[in-house]
This record gives structure tokens, C-alpha cells and sequence, in this order.
């Protein structure tokens, strides 16, 4: 009953996604398959439909992935450090070379991803007293840390102004033919698909998974990279859009608790959903200009996330 | 008494070490030229005094009155709040608001939503004294985010011009204020401290806690929220004769604490002021000499701040 409400409601985000916009659209050129109005559906609409349920889907499942290798509530790329070794590695490749296509920039920032986050799970097991929200503390200084670290770099070669433009995540710019990488994230859902219940093993912690047999140090790898490949592709595509992956999860295992394997399809249609929203809103609000989704994202999850802290700590 | 001794030597140290760094401020490479130059440097180490003196009151006693060496008003949302005003008066009367409000009208109107900022804090953080530093450190981040996402979201609608009035104000520097605010500020400052000194015994006995306080015969609420108001005009005189300054206030009160070797405010404030204005002309020296302006002030302090805050939390290993 309830799934079938979700599906409706995702639908019925789709359709108004595909509605709004700028360019009106007449629906006789359209089902005649020629036309402004078909080349608007094929070339703008539909390419930024996938792009937002497939960064919707990837965003969601990264924060879930994490949220069990770290066996923190609170942790997503943006509170872990991800998302800003990310935007320092594409500084980097912008930088030391300019002439790479989209594909080198994504893997300079795949790997800056890798690192930091192998880094920040470390740093998390170092540190002997969990606290609930000592660990998303500590994430949320070390992204600071590297944004630091990236505005430093991005102020000696004075592209300080245009990185906050484009790490900031806006779905205005896809159109066919810029956005293709996005579907890398395809593959690595159905990778998280499989080992759904290996992961759902990893966030019974060390001791436990080892103890049912599972290579503990592969799976975190694994996960991680999984998350890297999906944060690296979105920021390449759309930018970074904080605060999804820790939203829908938190609110899933509310509802439906831990078990990946069930929860995982609720989870991404969840974060697609979530993302859809935000961009319809962040399309109407100023309309016909547009809001980035960075923006809308972060307003919406920020409140979201006080509102999911609170209700925790009650 | 022996304390006492102890804590001198660091603390004449420490302000001769201050004294030497703002005389090589001055004059290094200046030319001796008493016409433009130097004045311009006086300007500016004025509003570094200033700013440090702020910065380190503010958040010397915030620790203090709420118990704990990580929280500070600069991440408790304070800055947020301030920049949020300055995005919303751009909005919403766009840049006549600088010109009717003049620079003392909007710095009073800053003072006055930071009281009010302070007065929900203590509301609700002090309802019951019993809080999760974490919880309220968390909060604080979030809330600066959404503030930012918020205040982005302000800066695309306005004009290109009012956007780089408004990029003005959200980075840190020290030559902004013009004389009048300097003076204004440097009077508020004073005011405020003549106010603070003479409490300061009542704030060590609060160092020991709530209960201990209340029961050595202190009037808690009402001295903590004397301190929450003196705290709002400091930063509200920080952030708009500097910028935001994020952590800056973490690293000053625990190198105070390290140095000083004493809870006793009497000696920890002045060390404090004297580390905060040391770190200032030291960042403002590596801006101008070390990297040729080729980095910000701000860049450089949330850098090396925030290396140093991830290194406390890591060494204290989340037991604080």
C-alpha cells in the first residue's frame, strides 16, 4: 500500500518535471514525434530527468553505504569529506592539466574522493569514545579543512570566483551530450544491489562481520570506492548538491529499519524523489530564471537534517 | 601565589613578542613614509587590536560560561546570523540601505539581532543546564550551512554590483573600517570591557560549573545572561570591523589556555587578546610579504585554525 504510494507520487514527480519549464511545449508536435516541442523533450527534458533520478538514486545509496562502514547516522559524502576532496581534485586536474576532457577531471576527483575517504574512516576509528555526533562534527571540519585547502589553491590561480559557480550544483546545463557520464551510476547501483546484504553485515561492526565470515577490509574498500566513482561522476556532472544521502536514509530506516536488501529500492526511489522536489521548486521559485538545486538541496535537507537531529536526541 | 609567578613570565612575553611583531607591521618595508603608508598601517592595526581583543573576550568567556574548550559564538551561528542581516538588507532595500543606515546604523542593528540571537541561545541552552556540547556543535554547523545556502541563494538574485558588496562582507580583512567605525568600536569595546572587569572573580567561580556556582552563592542566570549580552555586541564588533573569522576564536582560547596554565580570567583575557592580535599581524605579514597577496587573511586562519581544531579533537579523542 504504502510502496504503491511512493511509486505514484514518483511518477507524478516525473510528469511535473517534464512539464515545467521556460519553453512551452505544444503536446500535438510532440506526439508527431518533430518539432521544437519534440527536440525540447528529447534534448533538455529527458536528459535532465535522468540526470536528476539517477543523482537521486546514487546520492541516496552513497549515504547509506557510508552510514554502515562508519555505523554513523549522520555521515554522507558532505559530512565526511567527500564531496570537497572531490571539488580539490578537479581543481587540481583543471590546474596541472588543462587539457583533460570530463573523463580526466572525474578521475582525478574519483581518486582525491578514495583518499579522503579511506582518511576520514581511519580518523574514525582512531578515535575511541563514539559519539553520535562527534562524527559528523569531525567530518564536517575535515571537509573544511580540504575546502580550505582547495580555496587556497583556487586563490593563487585566481579561479576562485568560478569554482563556486560551478561546484555548485545546478541541473540548468544538461542537455544531450554534456552529461552522459552520469550514467556510470547505473552499474554501481546494481553493485550495491548485490552486496546489499554484505553491507548490511558491515554495519554490525568489525568484530561481528569478520566473525560471519565477511573480508572485512575488502567490503570497506569496495563500498568506498563505490562511493567515490558516484560522487565523483555527480560533481562532474551537476556539482555537488549537499545533504540527500543523509536525509532519505535516516528517514527510511525509520520506517523500514536496516535490512538493505529491503530498504535499498525505497532508498533510491526516496532520493530521487527528494531531488525531483527540490528541482521543481528551485525552477518555479524565481521563475523563468531557476535556482540551482545546490541551493535548494541545502536549504530543504539542512532543514530537514535539524529537524532529523532533534528528533534523535529527544 | 606561586601560579601567579608562573603565569607572568609567559604573559610579558607574550605581549613584548606582540609589540615586536606590530612594530615590524609598521615599518617593514614602508619607506618611512609618516604621509601615507604608515598611517594606513596604524588604521589597520587598530582594527586588528580591536578585532583580537573581541575575538578573544568573546570567546574566552563563552567557553568559560558554557563549560566546554571547543564551542564558540563564531560557530554557534552568530557570523551566520550577521550575514544573513547583510544579505537581506542588500535584498530587500538594496544599496541605499548602506547610505541610509550609514555605517553605525547597520553595526547597531547587528549589535541588536545578535542580543537577540544570545537571548534565544540562552533560552534554550541553559533551560535546564544540562546540554551535549556535540549536539549543540552539530547544530551550530548545520545551521551556518543552511544560513549560507540561504544567503547564496540572496547573492543570486541581487544585482553584480551589490554582490561584490555583499562578497566584501563575507571575508575577512582588516582594511575595511573607515576611522568613525574605528572609533565607535574602539568606545563600545572599552564600554563593554570596564563592564566585564569587574565581574571577572564571579566568572572564575562559573568556570567551576553550574552547581558549584549557584551554590558559592552566585546569581547564575543572571550573570550568565550579563555575559551572553557582552558577548553579542563583542562579535557583532568582530564581525563587522572583520569579517567572519570562523576558528579562529577555538585556537586563541586553547593556546591562551596552554600558555596561560590557569583558569584565572585575570590572566587568561589579557594572554588571549595578546595571542589573537599576535596571530593577526602574523597572518597579515605572511599575506603581504610571504605570499605577495597571492592568499587571503581568511584563507590562511581557517587553514591553519582548522588543521589545529581537527588535531584537539583528535587528541582529546571525543572524551571532552
Amino acid at each position: 500500500m504504502r510502496a504503491g504510494l511512493f511509486g505514484g507520487l514518483f511518477i507524478a514527480l516525473c510528469c511535473a518535471s517534464l512539464l515545467v519549464g521556460v519553453q512551452q511545449m505544444a503536446w500535438s508536435q510532440v506526439f508527431s514525434l518533430s518539432g521544437d516541442a519534440w527536440l525540447t523533450l528529447t534534448a533538455s527534458r529527458l536528459p535532465r530527468l535522468a540526470a536528476l533520478i539517477l543523482t537521486g538514486v546514487g546520492l541516496s545509496v552513497c549515504g547509506v553505504i557510508l552510514q554502515h562502514i562508519v555505523r554513523n547516522k549522520f555521515v554522507e559524502p558532505a559530512t565526511s569529506g567527500g564531496l570537497d576532496a572531490a571539488k580539490l581534485g578537479i581543481l587540481v586536474a583543471l590546474t596541472t592539466v588543462p587539457t583533460t576532457g570530463n573523463l580526466g577531471r572525474m578521475l582525478f576527483a574519483l581518486a582525491f574522493c578514495f583518499v579522503a575517504s579511506l582518511i576520514f574512516v581511519a580518523i574514525v576509528r582512531r578515535i575511541r569514545f563514539k559519539n553520535t555526533v562527534l562524527v559528523p562534527v569531525i567530518g564536517l571540519m575535515y571537509g573544511g579543512v580540504l575546502s580550505a585547502i582547495a580555496e587556497f589553491y583556487a586563490y593563487r590561480n585566481n579561479i576562485l570566483q568560478s569554482m563556486q559557480g560551478w561546484l555548485l550544483g545546478d541541473f540548468s546545463k544538461i542537455v544531450q551530450g554534456n552529461y552522459e557520464i552520469i550514467y556510470l551510476i547505473l552499474p554501481i547501483v546494481v553493485v550495491t544491489y548485490l552486496y546489499a546484504h554484505r553491507f548490511t553485515v558491515l554495519g554490525m561492526g568489525e568484530g561481528m562481520a569478520t566473525s560471519l565470515g565477511l573480508n572485512y577490509p575488502a567490503t570497506v574498500a569496495l563500498g568506498l570506492m563505490l562511493v567515490a566513482v558516484t560522487v565523483a561522476a555527480t560533481v562532474i556532472t551537476v556539482g555537488a548538491i549537499p545533504f540527500v544521502g543523509l536525509v532519505i536514509p535516516n528517514l527510511v530506516a525509520m520506517y523500514y529499519g536496516d535490512n538493505l536488501g529491503r530498504t535499498l529500492p525505497v532508498v533510491a526511489l526516496g532520493g530521487a524523489s527528494l531531488l525531483l522536489a527540490c528541482d521543481i521548486l528551485g525552477r518555479l521559485l524565481i521563475h523563468p530564471f531557476e535556482v540551482p538545486i545546490g541551493l535548494t538541496a541545502g536549504g530543504v535537507g539542512g532543514v530537514l537534517f535539524l529537524m532529523l537531529i532533534f528528533w534523535r536526541n529527544r | 601565589m606561586m601560579s601567579a609567578l608562573t603565569a607572568r613570565v609567559p604573559r610579558h612575553a607574550v605581549w613584548v613578542l606582540v609589540l615586536a611583531l606590530a612594530t615590524a607591521f609598521l615599518f617593514v618595508r614602508s619607506g618611512f613614509d609618516f604621509g601615507y603608508v604608515i598611517p594606513k598601517r596604524m588604521a589597520r592595526l587598530a582594527a586588528m587590536l580591536i578585532g583580537g581583543v573581541c575575538i578573544a573576550w568573546s570567546s574566552i568567556a563563552f567557553q568559560t560560561i558554557t563549560g566546554n574548550r571547543i564551542l564558540t559564538p563564531a560557530i554557534m551561528g552568530y557570523e551566520a546570523i550577521y550575514l544573513l542581516l547583510q544579505s537581506l538588507l542588500i535584498l530587500f532595500m538594496g544599496t541605499q540601505s548602506l547610505v541610509v543606515l550609514g555605517a553605525n546604523g547597520n553595526f547597531f542593528l547587528s549589535v541588536l539581532l545578535m542580543l537577540g540571537y544570545s537571548w534565544v541561545i540562552h533560552r534554550w541552552l541553559f533551560r535546564d543546564g544540562r546540554n551535549n556540547v556535540y549536539l549543540l556543535l552539530l547544530l551550530g554547523l548545520v545551521l551556518t550551512m543552511v544560513i549560507g545556502t540561504f544567503t547564496q541563494f540572496v547573492q543570486l538574485k541581487v544585482s553584480p554590483g551589490e554582490f561584490s558588496i555583499l562578497l566584501g562582507f563575507s571575508q575577512a580583512s582588516f582594511g575595511r573600517a573607515e576611522p568613525g567605525q574605528l572609533l565607535t568600536s574602539a568606545i563600545v569595546v572599552a564600554a563593554v570591557c570596564l563592564a566585564g572587569v569587574k565581574t571577572l572573580p564571579t566568572l572564575d567561580v562559573l568556570s567551576l560549573g553550574r552547581d558549584q556556582a549557584i551554590s558559592l552563592g552566585v546569581d547564575y542566570q543572571r550573570t550568565v545572561r550579563l555575559y551572553l549580552a557582552l558577548i553579542a555586541v563583542l562579535v557583532a564588533v568582530s564581525t563587522s570591523l572583520l569579517g567572519p573569522t570562523a576558528f579562529m576564536g577555538i585556537f586563541v582560547a586553547n593556546m591562551t589556555y596552554a600558555l596561560a596554565r590557569t583558569f584565572r580570567h585575570r590572566i587568561t583575557l589579557p594572554i588571549g587578546c595578546a595571542i589573537a592580535v599576535g596571530m593577526f599581524i602574523l597572518a597579515q605579514l605572511a599575506v603581504e610579504h610571504v605570499f605577495n597577496y597571492r592568499t587571503t587573511v581568511g584563507i590562511l586562519v581557517n587553514l591553519v585554525c582548522g588543521v589545529w581544531f581537527l588535531a584537539l579533537m583528535l587528541r582529546t579523542r571525543g572524551t571532552a
